[in-house]
């Protein structure tokens, strides 16, 4: 049998709390973390609602001018090369280094690997590209490409924390962090690597969020209590956010050895193209619902073993739908009714954080025995028919989770996590 | 390294230039000021030592002005590549001067860049 790979470390910098403990009571008690903003400082644009990272502010490109919350700690020499997201991500990264008992120094010697995903920082490439315009050319900042290119955090996490085994990072749109976990699990599934960090981040900016309006994505709807509404018949697009997560992966032997703290085993994952458009989701799920028979059988459980779905859903009509349709094509059709629940109803959609982010809602949902609900539901769609969507978070401990992710160009990617044997 | 840049960057507005200064300590605020008023480029060390603490990869236990003038930059002070580009950049633009590579690779102490700065501001043609 290959190394199983097992969660050992989990770090949280998001819109719904920046610890664990902040974290799973929101999930429990569905708490979101939106607020009103004006981006651009434009109070004409007609979306009012993020998911804001408290505590953290880039109000500028310069970093001398950027805060962070006060139990964190940022090196100056990392942070020239950083972009707001790198913030976040470090910050997650040593939540989950504390998490998995690991110290920084254990980090280097070649069985340790780093995955990570971000699309980069239109934030801070808008404004380099603007200064090189300025100067015809004549100027630039020296850290500018590495702080803001997709790359950038595993240009700045590798080096810091002296990774010498794989570094790489992934860009597949909000399937990109997904990608990360999956190719790490592989990593220590193939014995190449016995531990893998993962990290999955995105800037809370308008430079990110706002530029998903001209695709219509975006909910317009001004009331943070309502404006995420994954699966819900009014919802009207997405809400955006930005935060990190990491997550310590480590092959289950060497866990174990070094009495780690399991909360969940990485049991399978997969993935399959829609092969069908650059922007839209196939329209009966087509591809999902591949990733998630991929992942079925590559984990080797039955679609009625499954007792939760952590949904991509993000709120927008037409993705809803799919995976809608997605679900009920694997589940449905086999007799089987999970609990399903998009917890994007209360962080927002973190593009490439997403995968990563819900990765670790399922491993809290098992080692804490219960299931998110379905948050701001307030009507159905009908074409949830058959659906177990539950209102509130229940006090059911799922043995089997499944962690769906879709991404542009039609990427679609699933996580099944399994209770610790 | 790239080689030197085509021509020297135009000296920019006043305004610019305070935005550019307005994180550096009252200390070299006031010196660039007294140089711009016409003040002798020697009394520029405090800007420069400004301009070095704002770019140093670690911050130095001594403060810099204190540390011997033979201190080099990047064995003794920590500096690498891509910070002393940052000084260079921001040295540039904030002086209307042109710095090549060539340039730069002579200076390798704090003595050296003072000088080399003092000089630098002082000939007419490139400020």
């Amino acid at each position: 049998m290959p190394p199983l790979p097992v969660i050992t470390g989990l770090g949280f910098i998001t819109s719904i709390g920046h610890d664990r403990p902040t974290v799973l009571r929101s999930l429990r008690e569905l708490r979101h973390g939106f607020e009103r903003v004006e981006f651009f400082g434009n109070p004409d644009l007609p979306v009012k609602v993020a998911g804001t990272v408290k505590g953290f502010a880039f109000p500028t490109p310069n970093w001398r001018d950027w805060r962070w919350p006060e139990p964190f700690a940022v090196d100056r020499e990392l942070l020239r090369g950083l972009a707001p997201h790198g913030v976040y991500a470090l910050c997650a990264l040593q939540q989950a280094l504390a998490d998995a008992g690991l110290a920084p120094a254990e980090l280097t010697d070649g069985t340790t690997g780093l995955f990570c995903a971000s699309a980069g920082s239109p934030f801070l490439l808008g404004h380099f590209l603007g200064q090189m315009h300025a100067t015809r050319g004549e100027r630039g900042n020296p850290m500018g490409i590495v702080s803001s290119i997709a790359g950038t955090l595993n240009f700045n996490l590798a080096a810091h924390y002296r990774i010498t085994g794989a570094v790489c990072g992934f860009v597949s749109a909000c399937a990109s962090s997904s990608h990360a976990l999956g190719y790490a699990m592989d990593e220590i599934r193939l014995g190449r690597q016995q531990r893998m960090l993962v990290v999955g981040a995105e800037d809370m900016t308008a430079e990110s969020i706002v530029s998903f309006s001209s695709l219509r994505a975006l909910s317009q709807n001004p009331d943070p209590a309502s404006a995420s509404r994954p699966f819900d018949r009014q919802r009207d697009g997405f809400v955006g956010t930005g935060g990190a997560v990491a997550l310590v992966v480590e092959a289950e032997s060497v866990a174990r050895a070094r009495g780690a703290r399991i909360s969940a085993e990485l049991a399978g994952w997969g993935q399959a193209g829609d092969g069908h458009s650059v922007a839209a989701s196939h329209p009966t799920g087509a591809g999902l619902a591949a990733a998630m028979r991929r992942t079925l059988a590559d984990a080797r459980v039955n679609a009625a073993d499954v007792g939760y779905v952590n949904a991509h859903a993000t709120s927008t009509p037409a993705g809803d739908r799919s995976e809608a349709l997605a679900l009920q094509a694997v589940f449905t059709a086999a007799g089987a009714r999970p609990r399903v629940s998009s917890t994007k109803a209360l962080t927002g959609h973190g593009l490439s954080l997403a995968g990563a982010m819900e990765a670790a809602f399922c491993a809290l949902a098992i080692d804490e025995g219960f299931i998110p609900g379905a948050a701001h539901l307030a009507e159905p769609d009908p074409v949830c028919e058959g659906l177990d969507l539950p209102r509130i978070s229940l006090d059911e401990a799922p043995r089997l989770v499944l962690n769906n992710s879709s991404g542009f160009g039609g990427s679609n990617v699933c996580h099944l996590l399994r209770r610790p044997a | 390294m790239k080689p030197p840049l085509p021509s020297a960057p135009p000296i920019r507005p006043a305004s610019e230039q305070e935005d550019r200064i307005k994180h550096l300590p009252a200390e070299a605020r006031t010196a660039f000021h007294r140089f711009q008023a016409g003040g002798d480029p020697a009394g520029l060390d405090p800007v420069i030592f400004a301009i070095l603490d704002d770019f140093i990869p670690r911050h130095t236990a001594v403060p810099l002005a204190a540390l011997p003038g033979a201190s080099r930059l990047i064995d003794d002070l920590g500096f690498d590549s891509l910070a002393i580009t940052e000084v260079v950049f921001f040295t540039e633009d904030l002086f209307g001067i042109n710095i090549t590579n060539e340039e730069i690779i002579q200076v390798r102490t704090l003595d050296d860049l003072r000088g080399f700065i003092r000089r630098k501001v002082a000939v007419p043609a490139q400020r």
